[in-house]
C-alpha cells in the first residue's frame, strides 16, 4: 500500500493536470464563442446566394427545350460510378470523439458504397493521419493541373486519396474553401467524378450537432441540403455538452437570426422582372460554383465550431475526472494518516501500560 | 420613407455583413462596367466585376470599398451586393496585386489554344490591374 508521501505526490501531479485541462477548456470555450460568431456571420451570404440562385433557376429555362437536358453541367446528374468524398476533420486532437466520429461515418459510407470508386479529399490533419493508414495516395503521373487528374492517373485501389488539406482550418478563409470547391467543380464538370459528398460535423448550437453526409454535387435542388446520412448526437453526449457549456459560460441557445435570415432569403427573389445585365445562363454559370464554395465554407466553419465544442466537453470531463481522483486520493491519504496516528497512540498507550 | 430618395445598401461577404445602411447613390462595378444606382432604379441583377463600390450621402457617409467576384441585385429601394471579398482601397496589398498580375500574364502566355484558360487568365489580370489602380487612386486622395 502506498504511503502518505506517495499519495501526496500523486495528488499534486493530478492537480497540475487538472489545471491544464481546465485552461484548455476555457481556451476551447473562448474559441467556440468566436467560431460560433463566425458561423452565424457567414449565414446571410449563404442564404442570399441560395435564394438568388433558386429564383434564377425558377425563371431561367435550365433545361433545354428540345433535348430536355440540363444546360449547366453542375445540374446534370449522372449514374454514380466514381464519387468524391470530402472529409472535414480537425487539425488537432484532444477533442473527445470528434475526429473519430467523422471518420467512423466516412468508413461507413465507403463500406456502404462498395460498388463505387471513391476519391478522398481530406481536410484536417487528424483525418489525414488516420485515413492514410487505410488508403493509399492516388498515383498521378507528373504534376499536371490537380483538377484534371484522370488523364494521367491509374487507379490502383477502389479507394484512393486524391487530396490532403492540412492546416487550413486554423485560420479559415473563404478563398481557401473556394479553391477546394473550384477543384471539385472542375472535376465534376469534366466528368472525372460523378458525385461529390461532404462528411462533416454540423453545428446548429452547442447541444444540437450531428454528423452529416451531404451530397453537394450534382445540385439537385437549390437551398435544400441533399442529405445521404446522419448520425445524431447521443442524449448522454448532449447532456455532457450542456453541462460543459454551462460551466464555461457559453450560451446554449443559438442566436436568433430568424429575422436576418428572412431578410436574406428575400435577396434576388422579388416578384419583378429583372433586367439581367448578363445573359441569365451566364449568371447561372457564375453562381453555381460560388454556391458550392459557400456550402463548403459553411460546412468548414460549422465543423470548426463543433470541434471546439467537443474539445470543451472533453476537457470539462477530464477536469471533473481529475477532481474525483483528487478526492479519492485525499480520502485514502487521510485514512492512512489516521491509521498511522492510531497505531502510534496504541503503541504509546500499551508502552505506558507495560511500565 | 417614401419621399426620401435614399436607398438601402447592403454589402455582404462570406464573413460578415460589411455595410448595412442607406445612401443617396451607389456606384457598383458590374462585370461589363460601372453602374450608378439612384432611387427607383429598375430591378436588375448583374455579376460583379472587380472594382470599387462607392456610396454617396446617406447615414453611412461617403465610403469606398474594393470588391471582387460576386453579384449585385438592384431593386427600386435597395441595393444588395454579394461579394467574395471587400476591403477599403487604402488597405490593398499592392505588392501582392503585382505578383497576381505577373501570374496572370504567365497564365496568358501559357494558355495556348485553350479559350477557357484565356478567360481565366484575363480575369486574373483584370482583377490585379483594378486592384492596383484602386490602391493608387486611394494613395493620391489620401
Amino acid at each position: 500500500m502506498a504511503n502518505v508521501l506517495d499519495l501526496r505526490r500523486r495528488i499534486r501531479s493530478v492537480k497540475n493536470t487538472r489545471q491544464i485541462t481546465k485552461a484548455m477548456k476555457m481556451v476551447a470555450a473562448a474559441k467556440l464563442r468566436r467560431s460560433q460568431e463566425r458561423a452565424f456571420a457567414a449565414r446571410p451570404y449563404a442564404r442570399m446566394i441560395s435564394s438568388v440562385l433558386a429564383s434564377l433557376v425558377r425563371r431561367v429555362d435550365i433545361y433545354d427545350q428540345d433535348t430536355g437536358e440540363a444546360k449547366h453541367p453542375l445540374l446534370i446528374a449522372r449514374p454514380e460510378k466514381r464519387v468524391t468524398v470530402v472529409v472535414v476533420t480537425g487539425d488537432k486532437g484532444f477533442a473527445g470523439p470528434f475526429n473519430a466520429n467523422v471518420l467512423k461515418a466516412t468508413h461507413r459510407f465507403i463500406d456502404e458504397q462498395s460498388q463505387l470508386d471513391v476519391d478522398l479529399e481530406i481536410v484536417g490533419r487528424k483525418g489525414i493521419g488516420v485515413l492514410r493508414r487505410s488508403y493509399s495516395m492516388a498515383s498521378i503521373a507528373g504534376d499536371e493541373h490537380p483538377a484534371h487528374i484522370s488523364r494521367t492517373r491509374t487507379r490502383q485501389a477502389r479507394v484512393e486519396i486524391t487530396g490532403e488539406h492540412g492546416g487550413m482550418l486554423d485560420k479559415l478563409t473563404f478563398e481557401k474553401a473556394a479553391e477546394l470547391a473550384h477543384t471539385l467543380v472542375d472535376r465534376y464538370a469534366t466528368q472525372e467524378t460523378d458525385a461529390v459528398y461532404l462528411v462533416f460535423n454540423e453545428f446548429q448550437s452547442v447541444i444540437a450537432q450531428r454528423i452529416v453526409v451531404e451530397r453537394i454535387l450534382p445540385i439537385m435542388e437549390v437551398g435544400k441540403p441533399d442529405i445521404a446520412g446522419v448520425t445524431e448526437m447521443e442524449r448522454e453526449e448532449r447532456e455532457e455538452m450542456a453541462r460543459a457549456a454551462h460551466s464555461a459560460g457559453v450560451s446554449l441557445q443559438a442566436e436568433d437570426t430568424s429575422q436576418a435570415d428572412e431578410e436574406a432569403s428575400k435577396f434576388g427573389t422579388a416578384q419583378v422582372d429583372y433586367i439581367y445585365e448578363q445573359p441569365p445562363s451566364e449568371l447561372m454559370g457564375a453562381l453555381l460554383p460560388r454556391y458550392i464554395s459557400t456550402q463548403l465554407y459553411h460546412a468548414m466553419l460549422e465543423s470548426v465550431a463543433a470541434e471546439q465544442a467537443a474539445r470543451m466537453t472533453a476537457m470539462d470531463a477530464a477536469t471533473n475526472n481529475a477532481s474525483d481522483m483528487i478526492d479519492a486520493y485525499t480520502l485514502t491519504m487521510n485514512r492512512l494518516r489516521q491509521a498511522a496516528i492510531t497505531k502510534e497512540i496504541i503503541e504509546i498507550v500499551s508502552g505506558a501500560a507495560a511500565i | 420613407m417614401a419621399e426620401s430618395n435614399s436607398i438601402r445598401v447592403r454589402l455582404v461577404t462570406p464573413d460578415k455583413i460589411f455595410i448595412d445602411g442607406t445612401a443617396d447613390s451607389v456606384s457598383v462595378p458590374s462585370c461589363s462596367g460601372y453602374l450608378e444606382v439612384l432611387y427607383a432604379h429598375a430591378p436588375l441583377l448583374a455579376e460583379l466585376g472587380p472594382g470599387e463600390v462607392t456610396l454617396h450621402g446617406g447615414d453611412v457617409g461617403d465610403q469606398q470599398l474594393f470588391v471582387s467576384q460576386g453579384f449585385v441585385e438592384v431593386l427600386p429601394d435597395r441595393v444588395t451586393i454579394l461579394a467574395e471579398s471587400a476591403i477599403p482601397p487604402g488597405e490593398i496589398d499592392v505588392a501582392a496585386a503585382r505578383e497576381e498580375l505577373e501570374l496572370g500574364h504567365k497564365m496568358w502566355n501559357e494558355a495556348g489554344e485553350d479559350s477557357e484558360r484565356f478567360a481565366k487568365a484575363d480575369r486574373v489580370i483584370r482583377e490585379a490591374e483594378e486592384r492596383i489602380a484602386a490602391a493608387e487612386r486611394a494613395g493620391k486622395s489620401a
